[in-house]
């Protein structure tokens, strides 16, 4: 199996467009790294460029420390699953993942068992004299996964393969996609612009946005240690809250002041915000940190504007004027559109960003 | 309730008007056509002697032999008349030679086949009873056997054309191919302005160009010759094949040549075993439109043509030429036509498409 290192690559396509605009990657052996961001973040353009289909304009790629920038697609050793699944039409089934392994040059008997053995992993042992327009779109997303799989490649490359599927199979793909990596320990890079898949996914995430890496992490990293506010708003669902607050700072306390409420925090665990003496800083919380407590011991009371219930759980909104806050209440809770409800925070889970850089502020206690 | 049915009715007469209009416009296409096609079917007799012409050409002939103190005469069955006319020699013996030249005369006039011994038995019946009747199949195709036995090198000049047609697919479908192909996959600067600037080719009349045509192929040694011809047509014939073939590569993903290309194909490589065989049905439209646009082609094969012309040169040669014998002419055209009938009819679909993707 492999590694893959990105140094420095970019990928300009006019004078002033830029799909990638710097990157630096380190891909460990047998790691599912997921690449995701927003449309048009430049994470499929990063992975066309790994896989050869796209010119870099600076930088390096390296794979098994090999240098595989100027090398063309079939001699990198790696193999892809695309979006829209690209299998040939005019072949069959067996024909389409035979095919690498025809020009291979190896033998028919060889062929023949590598195809059994790959279709059987992917489920699709009994389809392998269709033709692709008789399958559906799980069945064409399974042959497309047995195709790249065939080659036994170094490093395995999937743009967004789940997108086309309806939700309930887009989950199962999910299981089952983990479990072949389990199963074949390929280094995998897996582009999805969405969260719950990435999340569900990866080994580490890699967060993208407007040609540059944002955050590198596990999925706790990013979810709990969001690198910025664009992270924070990015990852979950419902995203993180955002409070533009006031930081004042008095020996025992800190007072945030917002224009609905005043939280006030130990400053012995938060001493970091001491710079931010009388500045405006953002409080972040995510939906399940806001928590419903008597009026007696709420940070404030507010109004639910809609309560949509999730089975599991319920998401709650609350109108604060200018700002709609999610909250995620469990699913026992009683609550009805109009109620009046004190809340309050889970003060371990709150999050702090620079409301200049919207980057994060990192406490050495913790958090 | 009352204006429902008031709605209703205006509704389906707005219907019946537009289809009314439709069937009379597709019947002023249609009939000339129909007439043509009928024409050609048609014997001397049928043509000449039978008014109104019947829609459909018979498909036998009925004669009769009668008998009178100076000789047989031989009656033919007129449909307009609706009664036996004399046909032919007015008198005839049962000597070989009269016999030998009614058995001509039948096959000349009504298309119809008859032996000499045949005839003999009829006679012999009609020596016994006085009159006989009897029919004949006609010979349906025999305008068309007609019209290339008599036709002055009418079958060299199929060939000419099957050299001219096959000779422009070659250039225009390999050239427009590319083009196409390119104009498909790749995005640059002015592109749409040239692919609508490769249509311009085709304004220029032939007739108004064929003077310098003439001299430029007389001076490349290629006046009078398939090649010149096929060099002239695939000017236009290249245009054509552009925007036929840029739809069809366009309606195939990209992104199957690139896996073939990340699964071990060079680029070329990919085109072969994946954009190739996939194409092939919209490529071997475009041929097909190529060989009508040459195959049809006459002003310009009249201009550039003299010893060696094409079938449509041919035919409108004898057209021009002929005094009569329309049902003759009319074989020649349909023969001239029929190819290019049935290639339009395969490839509708692709030229529907090329102009805007409707799907037939």
């Amino acid at each position: 199996m492999a590694t893959l290192e990105l140094i420095d690559i970019a990928k300009r396509f006019t004078k002033k467009v830029w799909g990638v605009k710097k990157m630096d990657l380190k891909v460990e052996d047998k790691e599912f790294i997921v690449l995701l961001g927003p449309s048009g973040c430049g994470k499929t353009t990063t992975m066309r460029m790994v896989a050869g289909l796209e010119e870099v304009t600076r930088g390096t790629i390296l794979l098994d420390g090999k240098d595989i920038t100027d090398i063309p697609p079939r001699d990198r050793g790696i193999s892809m699953v695309f979006q829209n699944y690209a299998i040939w039409p005019h072949m069959t089934v067996y024909e389409n993942i035979a095919f690498s392994l025809k020009l291979k040059k190896m033998s028919a008997a060889e062929i023949k068992e590598r195809v059994e053995e790959t279709a059987a992993m992917v489920k699709i042992g009994e389809l392998l004299k269709r033709l692709p327009g008789q399958l559906s779109g799980g069945q064409q997303q399974r042959v497309a996964l047995a195709r790249a799989l065939a080659v036994r490649p170094k490093l395995f490359l999937m743009d967004e393969p789940l997108s086309n599927l309806d939700a309930k199979l887009r989950v199962t793909m999910r299981t089952e996609l983990k479990a072949i990596h389990q199963q074949t320990n390929a280094t995998s890079i897996f582009v999805t612009h969405d969260q719950s898949e990435a999340m569900s996914m990866a080994d580490r995430i890699v967060i993208m946005k407007d040609g540059e890496i944002v955050q590198i992490g596990t999925p706790d990293d990013v979810y709990f240690r969001s690198a910025n506010m664009f992270v924070a708003g990015f990852i979950g669902t419902p995203p993180s809250n955002f409070f533009n607050v006031e930081c004042e700072y008095t020996k025992e306390n800190i007072s945030l002041k917002h224009s609905h409420f005043t939280l006030e925090i130990d400053s012995m665990k938060f001493q970091e915000l001491g710079k931010y003496r009388g500045k405006e800083i953002v409080l972040g919380v995510r939906p399940e940190d806001l928590l419903i407590v008597p009026e007696s011991k709420a940070v404030f009371t507010a109004e639910v504007l809609v309560v949509e219930p999730q089975g599991s759980h319920q998401v709650v909104a609350i109108n604060l004027k200018e700002i709609i806050v999610k909250m995620v209440v469990s699913a026992e809770t009683k609550v009805k559109p109009g109620d009046k409800i004190g809340l309050g925070f889970n003060i371990k889970r709150i999050h702090f960003f620079d409301s200049k850089t919207e980057n994060r502020i990192v406490f050495k206690g913790g958090v | 309730m009352n204006n429902a049915i008031k709605r209703q009715l205006k509704r389906s007469a707005k219907r019946s008007s537009l289809y009314i209009v439709l069937a009379g416009i597709a019947f002023i296409i249609i009939f000339p056509i129909f007439f043509l096609f009928s024409f050609s079917f048609m014997s001397d007799y049928e043509t000449y002697s039978e008014w109104p012409k019947p829609l459909i050409p018979s498909f036998k002939a009925n004669f009769m032999i009668d008998k009178n103190s100076e000789g047989y005469h031989l009656l033919i069955f007129n449909k307009s008349e609706d009664k036996y006319m004399p046909f032919g020699p007015l008198v005839f013996t049962n000597s070989q030679e009269d016999i030998d030249n009614l058995r001509k005369f039948i096959k000349l006039q009504s298309n119809s086949k008859i032996t000499s011994q045949k005839i003999m038995e009829y006679l012999k019946i009609v020596d016994s009873k006085s009159r006989v009747e009897f029919s004949i199949k006609k010979d349906l195709l025999a305008n068309y056997i007609l019209f290339f036995q008599v036709v002055n090198g009418a079958p060299k000049a199929v060939l000419n054309s099957l050299m001219v047609a096959g000779a422009t697919i070659l250039i225009s479908l390999t050239i427009g191919g590319m083009g196409g192909y390119a104009f498909a996959r790749y995005f640059f600067k002015g592109k749409n302005i040239l692919k609508l600037s490769v249509l311009f080719v085709r304004m220029f009349p032939a007739v108004s160009l064929a003077i310098p045509m003439v001299i430029i192929l007389a001076k490349m040694g290629l006046y009078d010759q398939p090649l010149g011809l096929s060099l002239v047509y695939s000017v236009g014939q290249i245009s054509m094949s552009i925007w036929i073939t840029a739809s069809v590569f366009m309606a195939i993903p990209v992104s199957l040549e690139e896996a073939a290309m990340i699964f071990g194909t060079t680029r070329a490589g990919a085109f072969l075993h994946v954009t190739l065989p996939l194409a092939l049905p919209g490529l071997a439209a475009s041929a097909m439109y190529s060989f009508i646009g040459s195959w049809n082609e006459v002003i310009a094969a009249v201009v550039l043509t003299q010893f060696n012309p094409t079938f449509p040169v041919v035919v409108y040669k004898a057209l021009v030429g002929s005094q009569g014998q329309i049902n003759l002419i009319t074989a020649g055209s349909v023969a001239q036509a029929l190819p290019a009938i049935i290639f339009t009819l395969i490839i509708r679909k692709y030229i529907i498409q090329m102009w805007g993707g409707v799907k037939v």
